[in-house]
């Protein structure tokens, strides 16, 4: 075996240096260090004529290269279809790296040529029955992706027979083939969900993601079919590759709220007692050890689990898990921000015990700073508020606008939720309005304004401190010119004609607050220059300050002023603003503009009803609910929680049934019944062990099985599987009951080898030699089998 | 339910890579590439774009709107979109996998190796995106098989005419014969079958980082230590390893390679595994504190004390750093954003105090970073209790200057653990050859300082 492995490789080696003095002489340039990659990628267009006629050359170097320049040029964009027809006669190259790139050719341009594709399609088929299961696994893939109708009931063939190939990694193609055999004629469903079941029932855990896939994609509704294996999904679940994992926990999230009975909390007395199905427990108890995963999406998947199907009190367990992803990077943080605003609106006590994991750094993206700030809100409570007020305050400082923003109105609702901090709050919120930075002080006088309210709202006969809600009007009022923000000085001008009534108080204006006239002064001069909302305000004030003090001269004069002004302003808005006010007052002054009596309506109103009018009824307090809380029905784990917009096919979850199905649907033969024939080995196994949780690593799950499988070897197997059990049966006692992977990989490499080394009948039991000899024996053994 | 799609653009936003994109109007990809170009054109600092950006549907019968996930890669981006009800997070999960196999087979990479080797990366993204979005295999040790690394060899021998095109004598072999033999042999996904190394060893680094954010008053308002343990293992065959730590107890929050038995740590607080071959992070974890249950801090081995005056047009600032460890700290690099429209910065260095001793390592430089408006200040070496002042003063356009209110610092702190975790010893079963263990420890910083 040796002698022919030397000769094979002084062969090559002869032929190497004979390629390599070709290769100097002729092609220089392609020995380069750098493979001549980027020559290739950014070749001149002269070059691109070349190709065809290198595709048709007989060398495989000609071609590889022709190849490599045609994915370079898809990959820049540009379309290469008219080479089909060349490209499709190499679809039977020898050479595996010209065949790959045919493949990756023939994907993207297969649905431009199903003429010229069905001339490959005889190659993929013969592929099929090819002895490497990549050269199966990818004539599967190509022969699902060629879009071409016609086709498709040899595409389901195909995967029919890959269903059932022994290598996995076959039937994992197998499985994804089928959403694309489906797209492609929706006809197939019923043969196709044959497959699907079959599938599903995998003893490899390899293909099983794969599967679920398929199962989304092609009949989502039929839950029914996942009875039988819902145990033996959960169970190994810890098995199954990352990217399975977390489509085989949707799949089993969906499956429990449809089918199983919601778990019930019965108060009685001071304990509360959960009730929770045996199989739900089982979804949970498996899923669970996969919040240890590396892969952010899958710990994501586990915490769908607990949060949606997990009984109240293990609802904590997503805690930690999410707080860990949080720092995988920041672009999982900004995802998972956004799942956790969810999760701690709907129940912050969860997490407020953690708010410092929250706190906002600088150099965070705009988008998860502002996530954060609202995950603080959601958390605020009595005992964290005064570090989160903390926290609001330092991001006001922040160098981003809407986190700015975001932070001011973080301080209001700050107060709102803790009244007693609100002194605190004002008196952050008046330093705030004394920065030199415009978004600062606008966005507090907007959140100054509603505290205002709401404080006067609750107590109107505030004492009057510096703290007082009156003594902040007239602190914003003297500032005026300093807010520039249009909204922001809107809310002054309303603030200081809302509240400039001083009755009884002696003033120089009867009943007019002394710093209140002076506004409407400034702002009439520069009326022309302001925003319309800013002029709407203006008009408000001019006509509830001249309704406060009718007979002061000055006040009406201003007051007429402004209404001519608003009268003539090219906003409509001002326009009919102004004419409002001007039948309102027509009452109080009717000399005020007489000129106009003729379009004034026949209702004329009383000083005090229009005071009624403009003043009352203003005190209430809409809540800003600028958030989208439209968002709060989707489940955590889809896209619009993150980008807030809606996408098409959101899921929702499906709502728990009232008492699920009977679980006796589920009961597979497995549990109760040895199974007919890998037989007793693994039922006596798994039934000694199936009492404890999670002892899905005593089924003989193949993750690989390298050897073909006939009848007789299999029985074979088992047999010695069943020594083994009991051979080893004392140290298994302890191992037994976990599920790792890898201890049914060592059974499996064991039994792989087996099947390789079947013919030498190798002892069974010295699978403790060091098995790399061995191996090589036996890769030697194919290679000189295939050469000779 | 999956990724639309990968793409990878170049320094200056130009695809370099792009899967099919088939199912898509063929403008889908530039949309958005375009969008996302938009984003980061418009957007002051490359930090604050938000790595999920919304594309709006409006071509084609393509309704409903998809989100553009990407992530920065040296000089790279790379995109991964995803539309309908997809979990970004399998966009990210699966870009971070991606970017990792990326390094595995290039060592470094550019855009001069993506070009270089364009179609094994094609060949890559081919065997670890399905044509409908599923991420398959993603585990290096798996796809190296299938996939063959570049080498100078491979190049040569690519090279070669084929087997059966050049030998009639061997009418057996079929298109197999050329296919890696040993592809999906393995019985376990991580490590492929007939591992062989001359030199039998692995090597742990344990890795550790502080992030921590300082108030203004100085007072710690949070800091936290994670850390990883990456491995290098070259070993041969199929070795079992038990790896114990003398203090478990340090760590809390573990996540794990899928190699490693989840059980068997639940029970006895040891890693059991059969590493894949070559590198790989074997776990994370954070650092739990002795008295987690009150609000512990791990210690900032440093401080900063920030003077700064923010004028009209510009701003002075007197920064004194000193450090708070008897280690030595290295690459300190200090760095504050001086606001959107600032134009230049001139600084001074000098050592603080003029005691003996209170100079510590060498005295650092300092730079203004026109493009992204950031002061910078790097000590390569920081003798313990040393300490330094950086002085200066920064111009800006704008009339009120708007700079971030916190310093970022990072340092090294070489062979050192801030949970000071001992790996206790790693033993191996299934073989019987010796191998070589080697740890070693590297502790880290990033630190927000505000002022």
């Amino acid at each position: 075996m040796d002698n022919v492995n030397l000769n094979a490789f002084t062969e090559n080696a002869a032929r190497l240096g004979m390629r390599i003095q070709e290769t100097f002489s002729e092609h220089t340039r392609d020995l380069s260090i750098t493979r001549g990659g980027a020559s290739i990628f950014d070749m001149p267009d002269d070059k691109v004529k070349n190709i065809g006629k290198q595709l048709d050359s007989n060398s495989d170097r000609e071609k590889l290269d022709a190849m490599k320049r045609l994915i370079a040029l898809i990959s820049k964009g540009r379309n290469v279809s008219n080479y089909f027809p060349q490209v499709v006669k190499n679809v039977a190259s020898q050479n595996l790296e010209i065949r790959k790139l045919v493949y990756i050719y023939l994907l993207r341009y297969a649905e431009h040529e199903p003429d010229l594709a069905l001339l490959s399609i005889n190659t993929f088929q013969k592929d099929l029955a090819d002895s490497s299961p990549l050269i199966r696994a990818m004539a599967l893939r190509v022969l699902s992706g060629i879009k071409v109708p016609m086709i498709c009931g040899l595409v389901v063939l195909a995967i029919k027979k890959c269903a059932a190939d022994f290598s996995p990694y076959v039937r994992k193609a197998a499985a994804l083939a089928i959403p694309k055999a489906f797209q492609l004629d929706a006809g197939q469903q019923p043969a196709l969900i044959s497959v699907i079941t079959t599938l599903l029932r995998d003893r490899s855990p390899l293909s099983i993601g794969s599967a679920v896939v398929a199962f989304e994609s092609v009949c989502p509704t039929r839950l029914d079919l996942l009875h039988l294996q819902y145990r033996r999904l959960c169970k190994i679940l810890i098995d199954v590759d990352e990217w399975g994992q977390v489509y085989l926990l949707n799949l089993l999230l969906r499956y429990a709220r449809t089918m199983l009975p919601k778990p019930t909390v019965s108060q009685q007395g001071e304990s509360t007692e959960e009730e929770v199905d045996a199989d739900l427990q089982l979804l949970l108890v498996s899923s669970e050890p996969l919040v240890q995963s590396k892969n952010p999406a899958v710990v994501l998947a586990v915490v769908r689990v607990f949060y949606y199907a997990g009984p109240p009190s293990s609802t904590n367990k997503v805690v930690n898990p999410l707080l860990r992803i949080m720092h995988i990077s920041r672009e999982v943080e900004r995802v998972v921000l956004a799942y956790l605003l969810i999760i701690t609106r709907a129940q912050p006590q969860l997490f407020s015990m953690q708010y410092q994991r929250f706190l906002v750094r600088t150099d965070d993206p705009s988008q998860a700073k502002r996530d954060k700030i609202k995950v603080m809100l959601n958390l605020c409570d009595v005992d964290n508020h005064q570090a989160l007020l903390r926290e609001f305050i330092d991001c006001a400082d922040d160098v981003d606008d809407t986190v700015v923003g975001d932070a001011v109105h973080a301080v209001g609702r700050c107060a709102r939720v803790i009244p007693s901090c609100t002194p605190q709050c004002l008196s952050a919120l008046m330093t705030m309005i004394k920065s030199r930075h415009d978004i600062v002080v606008s966005n507090a006088v907007l959140v100054l304004k509603a505290l205002i309210q709401n404080q006067l709202l609750v107590d109107s006969s505030a004492p009057v401190s510096s703290q007082s809600p009156l003594s902040i009007i007239f602190h914003l009022a003297r500032r005026v010119d300093d807010i520039k923000h249009p909204q922001a000085r809107a809310c002054v001008l309303w603030l200081v004609g809302q509240y400039s009534a001083a009755p009884g108080a002696s003033t120089v204006i009867e009943g007019v607050a002394d710093w209140a006239p002076d506004v409407l002064r400034k702002i009439s001069k520069s009326f022309n220059t302001e925003g319309s909302l800013v002029k709407l305000q203006a008009l408000t004030l001019a006509a509830k300050l001249f309704l406060l003090c009718p007979t002061d001269q000055r006040l009406g004069l201003l007051c007429g002023y402004v209404l001519s002004l608003g009268r003539y302003d090219l906003n409509y808005d001002v326009r009919d603003r102004t004419r409002m006010l001007n039948a309102l007052l027509v009452g109080i002054s009717p000399t005020m503009n007489g000129r106009e009596m003729e379009e004034q309506s026949s209702v004329i109103l009383r000083r005090e009803q229009v005071i009624k009018v403009l003043f009352d009824g203003k005190a209430g307090i809409i809540e800003e609910n600028e958030e989208t809380f439209g968002l709060h029905h989707i489940p955590i784990g889809s896209l619009s929680l993150v980008t807030g917009k809606a996408t098409l096919g959101d899921s929702v979850l499906p709502e728990w049934l009232e008492g699920g199905i009977d679980p006796l649907l589920r009961q597979s033969e497995e549990d109760v019944l040895p199974v007919a024939l890998p037989p007793q080995a693994i039922s006596s196994a798994s039934s000694t062990a199936a009492k404890t949780l999670g002892s899905a690593g005593v089924t003989p799950i193949v993750l690989t099985p390298t050897g073909s499988s006939t009848p007789v070897r299999e029985a074979k197997e088992s047999h010695r599987d069943l020594e083994k059990f009991y051979a080893s049966g004392s140290d298994k006692k302890c191992s037994d009951s976990e599920s790792s992977p890898e201890e049914e990989s060592e059974d499996n490499l064991e039994e792989g080898d087996s099947a390789h080394d079947s013919e030498e009948s190798q002892d069974d039991t010295a699978d403790d030699e060091s098995s790399e000899e061995q191996e090589h024996e036996v890769t030697d053994g194919s290679s000189t089998k295939v050469q000779q | 339910m999956a990724i639309d799609g990968l793409i990878i653009l170049d320094a200056s936003g130009r695809p370099v890579i792009q899967s099919g994109y088939t199912s898509f109007p063929p403008a889908y990809p530039l949309l958005l590439i375009d969008t996302l170009n938009n984003e980061l054109s418009k957007a002051s600092r490359t930090d604050s774009v938000d790595p999920v950006i919304y594309v709006p549907p409006g071509i084609g019968d393509f309704s409903g709107g998809s989100a553009c996930c990407h992530v920065e890669m040296g000089e790279l981006r790379l995109i991964a979109s995803v539309s309908g009800d997809a979990d970004p997070l399998i966009a990210f999960a699966f870009l971070q996998a991606f970017s990792e196999i990326l390094h595995d087979y290039f060592g470094t990479v550019s855009t001069a190796t993506l070009k270089d080797n364009f179609d094994v990366v094609y060949q890559l993204l081919e065997e670890t995106l399905d044509s409908s979005g599923y991420p398959l295999t993603t585990s290096p040790n798996a796809l190296r098989d299938i996939v063959l690394p570049p080498s100078l060899l491979s190049k040569l021998l690519a090279s070669l005419p084929a087997p059966t095109s050049s030998g009639p004598n061997r009418p057996g072999a079929s298109g197999a014969s050329n296919a890696p033999s040993g592809a999906f042999a393995s019985p376990i996904p991580w490590r492929k079958l007939g591992v062989r190394h001359n030199h039998n060893e692995i090597l742990f680094d344990v890795a550790e980082e502080l992030r921590a954010i300082v108030g203004r008053n100085g007072t710690t308002l949070t800091s936290n230590a994670y850390g990883k343990i990456e491995a290098n293992a070259k070993l041969t065959g199929m070795p079992d390893l038990l790896l114990s730590f003398s203090n478990p107890n340090v760590l809390t929050e573990c996540a794990f390679h899928p190699c490693v038995r989840l059980q068997r740590w639940m029970r006895e607080k040891t890693l059991s595994f059969v590493p894949p071959d070559g590198k790989f992070v074997l776990m994370e974890y954070q650092y739990a504190l002795p008295h987690a249950a009150l609000a512990g801090n791990v210690p900032v081995p440093l401080a900063l004390k920030p003077n700064i005056t923010v004028g009209e047009f510009g701003g002075n600032f007197t920064v004194t750093f000193s450090s708070k460890t008897n280690r030595i700290m290295e690459n300190v690099r200090i760095e504050l954003y001086l606001g959107e429209s600032a134009t230049g910065a001139q600084c001074t260095i000098s050592s603080a105090g003029s005691g003996v001793g209170s100079v510590g390592g060498i005295e650092g430089s300092w730079t203004f970073e026109p493009q992204r408006r950031l002061l910078r200040w790097e000590i390569p070496i920081m003798h313990s209790s040393g300490s330094w002042v950086l002085r200066g003063s920064w111009t800006s356009k704008a009339k009120i200057p708007r700079p971030a209110h916190a310093f970022q610092i990072h340092f090294e702190v070489p062979s050192y653990s801030f949970s000071s975790l001992k790996v206790d010893q790693v033993r191996l079963s299934g073989e019987t050859y010796k191998i070589y263990k080697g740890v070693r420890a590297a502790g880290s910083g990033s630190i927000e300082w505000r002022w």
